[in-house]
């Protein structure tokens, strides 16, 4: 006992250990350490509830707190906008202390103001209101409102700067005079453009401007004259210090979406709505913060869109700032107390050298022939010479607009004045008072270019200069355009450019004029070297005839071409100045034979001509157009082509026409020939149907028959009738028989002489198939010089083909008896010949002869009747064409102007019906014929005597 | 010589149907055709101005037009390259007949209507047979080397006129074709009633008169213009004056045998080319086309007191 007597107890002690019990050894829970504040309210309350105590006594969300609000909104609903709340609504009392994180309390603003504070404040508070954001109002710029209601109140520095004489819109510095601001403000501007358009590094190195320099001496007496600097920003210059290009900033390493990449920092948040932000801002809508996947109630997660980097890293315990060294307060030259001068602007580095081959030589790339090839200095100073013009551009170049303004005779500006006007200097008239020196000025310039006296004078002296001035260019252009051609002359194109020596061998060559090719040799042995071998002079003589040709002066080439338009106009005035030339009117007539059909004719109830035996023109055509194989093998003398008779026929005309002039009563001048008639066979036949000259006395008889004016009808226009027609057609018969002669190939056996005539025949023998055929009839051909017994003496052709009248009346009678017989023939009655009077004692021996003949025809006839056919004398012809007997034969019956031969050629027409039954059916056909003409005489005879 | 008497305007009767290309009197002059740039032709009594018919069916404008004898059909001719055949009292084609390869620009009838002469662009005259069903013509001429511009028949023969200057004529009694060159291109060919001389307007405006036996230019016709205009002329029924067209919206009327301008038709103020003119076949009666409308001129007073 007496033991717990001297002990001390400390302290309560422990509950005594009861036996059998384990004592439990659990901590106190975490949630059961709660930390109170000095109230015994609970401090912190856990993540779930924000961190803030929510409600009373931290009830909210408990049985007795109130629930918190939730966010609703549906479509139907949509969540309004509360009462916008403040941050400070939300805040503990705590937060607004001394300590939180929105401290309330008295504070010093930055500005400081010897103004009392409620002054300050009131402003302070209304300029703020008056501030709105830059930009955002409807009108860009600086709200008008600010402007006009300046707040009373200036910063400091403002009214620092005020009270050392600085005005508003005023620059900062030293004041200028006249000169130096204009320079100053032309460096400014200049400053501005480079630094708008190349950025801070391509600024170049400052230049001095030149072009005041003729300012100077004007400027001069206006040295006293200050005024203050332009106010504007400065600019600043960034140093070059990579190798980089001009104004290339390589890869931005910012990210691609960062706001401003060249303001951001490379380790800078990338803010995806930074854009979005703004936008929000503008309409009011407040959306802030981030976004994506951090919730209100989470911890803020780490910045996932945040680039890490190993700088934003401690790699030492030591500060992160290093020490700041303390500042030297040492008062420098130029700055102001308290300010210190920076150390650690950049030191320019040197421009960076190039290191240049050694053999490197500058040279001007325009004046290199070709890429390859470095121009020898000679040569470029040729090519200079010689594209002078061709730069200069004939001078037209060196005329100022105002210049081309008056050769072309326009309107002088009256600007041009008022631009002289400013150059003369008002300050200049010395002995005014600087005051009124500008009060001139202003005068000057208020009343806007007013053009005194003196300054109109000035213009009309202006303008006399100007005129000399363009006096003497026009001149020198004029010299230059003169030179020009003269120089295209002599030297031309110059092909052979690249060889110096062979050009100026062409140039001579081409100045020689030389044509004959032995002087071109010898012209160019003379200059070509002697190292040239034999082939290449060869060459180069070629080169250069060709290179001549090719390159013709140009006047040549174009004279050639073209024609002046005044040329032709005047020629076309000339053309109009002529009087219209009465065109005479010669009416042509030509007829051709033309098959009706059967058809038409019954419809037009009229029967067929010749009892439809016509030969179609169209199937002759057809005949005509195939290409016989004979064709070739007779390349005869009797194609047009190859026929000359001009020589004979005319002089054969000539000679006949005097002598029919004669006999008829009207002298008929020879028209034109009528070149118609060829195309068609059967002109023959239809030329000699109208008038023919009569040589007989019976057709001398018919022929006056006919002149006698019966007129059963009064034609109305008998007088233009009489004279026209019938020579021209007579006269044209005898043309035409000529012609058709000739397109036949029918030697003129009656009119030509036998020379001629052989001439004229074709002489090859029958080939081929008509060799056969016509192999007797070489006897006939064989005759015909005998027919030329029958040529007519030289001189007196007509007595020579007289025939005794017996003969040629036979003839006659055989024509009209191939008649067809009447009663083939239905449709109205063809008007029949008259009786021809005059022949009257003939026909009564006629008669007898017809007689017996049409028995002699009619034991022939009726066979051969119905397979006889009317056939044109030209196929006749054709086919006999080879045969020189039977062509002579139808050149005998064709015409009417070859009657005389006709009588003459009866003998071997007779021949030949007695010569051969083969001959007896060409010699009817022959008959047909004639009976045929015959008709046709009547006919036209009739036709005749109805006219008058 | 009859006394020329100075024609007047009887009626103006506005076609309705575009451009009038051609006006022409049926056989015996009481009723009167018009062909349109509408496609159309129309009869009319040109008396009274009455529309009688209408024919449409043409495919392009109908250049020209002829009745026939009975006055029972009409035969037309078109750009289209078609020649129709009309029925006059129901106005339904009868028949269609395409063989030009050009379009057709003149048409007339035989005397007894039973042939159709056409001419046209493709310088051919073709006969057509009307009577018979036959689609292709009876027989072409393809002689001219120009357009046809008229083709005029009688008992007898075929006159062509074409624009190579060139008269020609078909006898086909005779069977031969007679070629008379003018030099001229010659835009009309009217027949005078003795068939003895043609009326040639040509190209230079002047008409020429020809003799048709000897191919003889007798006389010529100048005052009025042509230009490039495709003129008609005529010939009155008393075969002493002639009359033609002109470009300045006149027309005048020559004296045959002296060739002297004895009217000149003021036909309208308003200019208009008068191209397109008929003669009457028996009364000193014309028909003019100028632009939309047609004219009938007549001598007749008392007519025109009467409709005044």
């Amino acid at each position: 006992m007496d033991e717990e007597e001297h002990l001390h107890r400390f302290g309560t002690p422990l509950p005594a250990l009861q036996k059998d019990v384990v004592p439990a050894k659990k901590p106190v829970a975490i949630e059961d350490q709660i930390v109170r504040d000095e109230n015994g309210k609970r401090r912190f309350h856990g993540a779930f509830t924000g961190g803030f105590s929510a409600g009373f006594w931290n009830t909210v969300g408990s049985q007795e707190g109130w629930t918190p609000q939730t966010f609703k909104s549906s479509r139907g609903e949509r969540a309004s906008s509360k009462a916008q709340l403040k941050p400070e609504d939300f805040m503990d009392q705590e937060d607004l202390g001394e300590f939180g994180i929105a401290p309330q309390g008295i504070r010093t603003r930055d500005e400081f103001a010897n103004e009392d504070e409620q002054q300050q404040r009131s402003g302070q508070r209304r300029r703020k209101l008056m501030q709105p954001e830059l930009g955002v109002g409807a009108i860009p710029g600086l709200p008008v409102l600010e402007q006009l209601l300046r707040p009373v109140r200036d910063k400091v520095a403002v009214r620092i700067l005020k009270s050392m004489g600085w005005k508003p819109g005023q620059g900062v510095g030293p004041r200028q005079t006249r000169k130096e601001k204009r320079q100053a403000t032309a460096r400014n501007s200049k400053e501005q453009y480079l630094l708008e358009h190349y950025g801070a590094e391509g600024l170049p190195s400052h230049k001095e401007t030149k072009g005041d320099e003729d300012s100077n001496t004007e400027d001069e007496d206006d040295e006293d004259i200050t005024f203050a600097p332009d106010d504007y920003e400065p600019i600043f210059y960034t140093p070059k210090e990579n190798r980089f290009g001009m104004s290339y900033s390589g890869l931005n390493r910012d990210p691609i979406l960062s706001k401003s990449s060249s303001s951001a920092k490379p380790m800078q948040h990338i803010n995806l709505f930074g854009e979005m932000e703004a936008q929000a801002n503008k309409k009011q809508l407040s959306i802030r913060g981030q976004a994506f996947g951090v919730g209100a109630f989470e911890e803020e997660d780490e910045d996932i869109y945040a680039r890490d980097d190993m700088t934003r890293y401690d790699f030492s315990l030591a500060d992160k700032k290093p020490k700041q060294k303390k500042q030297q307060h040492v008062q420098q030259r130029h700055v102001i107390d308290g300010f210190s001068e920076e150390n650690s602007a950049a030191v320019l580095q040197k421009p960076y050298a190039i290191d240049l081959p050694r053999d490197f030589q500058p040279r001007n790339w325009l004046q290199r022939r070709s890429r390859f090839a470095p121009m020898d200095t000679e040569r470029a100073k040729k090519l200079e010479t010689a594209s002078e013009y061709k730069r200069s551009g004939l001078g037209r170049h060196d005329l100022n607009p105002d210049q081309r303004a008056q050769l072309l005779g326009e309107q002088k500006k009256e600007e041009k004045t008022a631009e002289e006007q400013p150059k003369r200097n008002p300050f200049k008239d010395s002995g005014k008072s600087l005051l009124e020196r500008i009060n001139a000025r202003t005068e000057g310039f208020t009343k806007g270019g007013v053009i005194t006296e003196n300054g109109e004078e000035q213009q009309t002296e202006l303008a006399k200069e100007v005129k000399e001035a363009n006096a003497a260019i026009q001149e020198k252009a004029a010299l230059k355009t003169k030179d020009l051609p003269s120089a295209m002359n002599s030297s031309g194109f110059k092909p052979f450019l690249a060889d110096e020596a062979k050009q100026l061998r062409y140039e001579k060559f081409v100045s020689s004029k030389l044509t004959d090719d032995k002087e071109v040799t010898e012209f160019l042995a003379r200059m070509q070297p002697v190292t040239l071998s034999l082939w290449d002079r060869e060459m180069e003589k070629k080169e250069f005839i060709q290179a001549a040709k090719i390159y013709r002066p140009l006047v040549g080439l174009m004279n050639d071409r073209f024609v002046s338009e005044a040329n032709v106009q005047a020629e076309k005035v000339k053309e109009q100045e002529k009087p219209p030339e009465e065109r005479k009117i010669v009416m042509e007539r030509t007829k051709t034979m033309w098959k009706p059909t059967a058809l038409l004719c019954k419809r037009y109830n009229i029967a067929e001509p010749f009892g439809g035996a016509m030969l179609e023109p169209e199937k002759e055509l057809k005949a005509k157009a195939k290409i016989s194989v004979f064709d070739y093998l007779e390349t005869s003398v009797n194609t047009k082509a190859n026929f000359e008779t001009p020589s004979i026929f005319p002089k054969h005309i000539e000679k006949l026409t005097p002598k029919e002039v004669e006999k008829p009563p009207s002298p008929p001048p020879a028209p034109p020939p009528e070149a118609e008639i060829q195309d068609k066979p059967n002109t023959k036949e239809e030329s000699s149907k109208p008038t023919f000259v009569p040589k007989t006395a019976l057709e001398q008889a018919v022929d006056e028959s006919r002149n006698k004016p019966i007129s059963e009808k009064v034609e109305l226009f008998k007088s233009i009738f009489e004279d026209s027609d019938e020579e021209e057609t007579e006269t044209s018969e005898e043309d035409k028989l000529a012609i058709l002669q000739e397109s036949f190939g029918l030697p003129l056996t009656s009119n030509t002489s036998a020379a001629a005539q052989n001439v004229l025949r074709n002489t090859s023998p029958p080939r081929g198939i008509f060799a056969s055929l016509f192999s007797p009839k070489k006897k006939d051909t064989d005759k015909e010089p005998a027919t030329s017994k029958f040529a007519p003496i030289e001189g007196n052709k007509l007595k020579i083909a007289y025939k005794p009248p017996s003969e040629r009346l036979r003839n006659d009678r055989e024509l009209a008896m191939a008649e067809v017989a009447p009663e083939d023939i239905y449709g109205p009655k063809l008007p029949t010949a008259p009786p021809q009077k005059p022949a009257a004692p003939e026909i009564q021996a006629e008669t007898n002869i017809d007689a017996r003949l049409q028995q002699l025809w009619q034991q022939h006839a009726p066979k051969k009747r119905k397979a006889e056919k009317w056939v044109e004398k030209k196929c006749i012809s054709d086919s006999e064409d080879s045969d020189a007997s039977s062509s002579d034969a139808t050149s005998s019956s064709d015409s009417t102007a070859g009657k005389d031969k006709r009588s003459k050629l009866s003998k071997p027409t007779k021949s030949h019906k007695s010569s051969s039954s083969k001959k007896s059916k060409k010699s009817k056909l022959k008959y047909k014929k004639k009976s045929k003409k015959s008709e046709k005489s009547k006919h036209k005879a009739k036709k005749k005597k109805s006219k008058h | 010589m009859p006394e020329f008497e100075n024609f007047n305007v009887k009626t103006t009767i506005d076609c309705k149907q575009g451009a009038v290309r051609a006006v022409r009197y049926n056989v015996d002059g009481t009723y009167c055709l018009s062909c349109g740039s509408d496609k159309k032709i129309k009869l009319w009594n040109p008396a009274s101005g009455l529309l009688l018919k209408t024919y449409g069916g043409h495919a392009d404008e109908v250049t020209d037009a002829a009745g026939s004898c009975d006055s029972s059909y009409i035969v037309s001719a078109s750009l289209d390259k078609s020649i129709i055949y009309w029925d006059v009292s129901t106005g339904a084609p009868v028949r269609r007949l395409r063989s030009h390869a050009g379009g057709v620009r003149c048409v007339c009838f035989n005397e007894d209507s039973s042939i159709a002469i056409s001419g046209g662009r493709d310088n051919a005259v073709m006969c057509w047979d009307i009577r018979t069903r036959r689609l292709d013509p009876v027989q072409v001429m393809k002689e001219a080397r120009d357009c046809i511009t008229t083709v005029a028949t009688n008992e007898n023969r075929i006159y062509a006129a074409s624009l190579d200057g060139c008269v020609r004529t078909y006898d086909i009694r005779v069977g031969e074709l007679t070629c008379d060159k003018v030099g001229e291109p010659i835009t009309y060919l009217a027949q005078t009633l003795d068939e003895q001389c043609l009326v040639a307007g040509c190209q230079d405006s002047v008409v020429r008169l020809l003799d048709c036996e000897t191919g003889g230019l007798l006389s010529e016709y100048r005052g009025h213009r042509g230009d490039d205009y495709h003129i008609e002329c005529g010939i009155l029924s008393n075969d002493a004056h002639i009359v033609t067209g002109s470009s300045d919206g006149d027309a005048f009327v020559y004296d045959l045998l002296e060739g002297k301008v004895l009217q000149r038709i003021r036909i309208s103020d308003n200019g208009g080319v008068v191209h397109s003119l008929a003669t009457h076949p028996k009364r000193q009666e014309m028909l003019f086309a100028r632009r939309r409308d047609m004219y009938v001129f007549s001598t007749d007073l008392q007519i025109e007191e009467e409709q005044l």
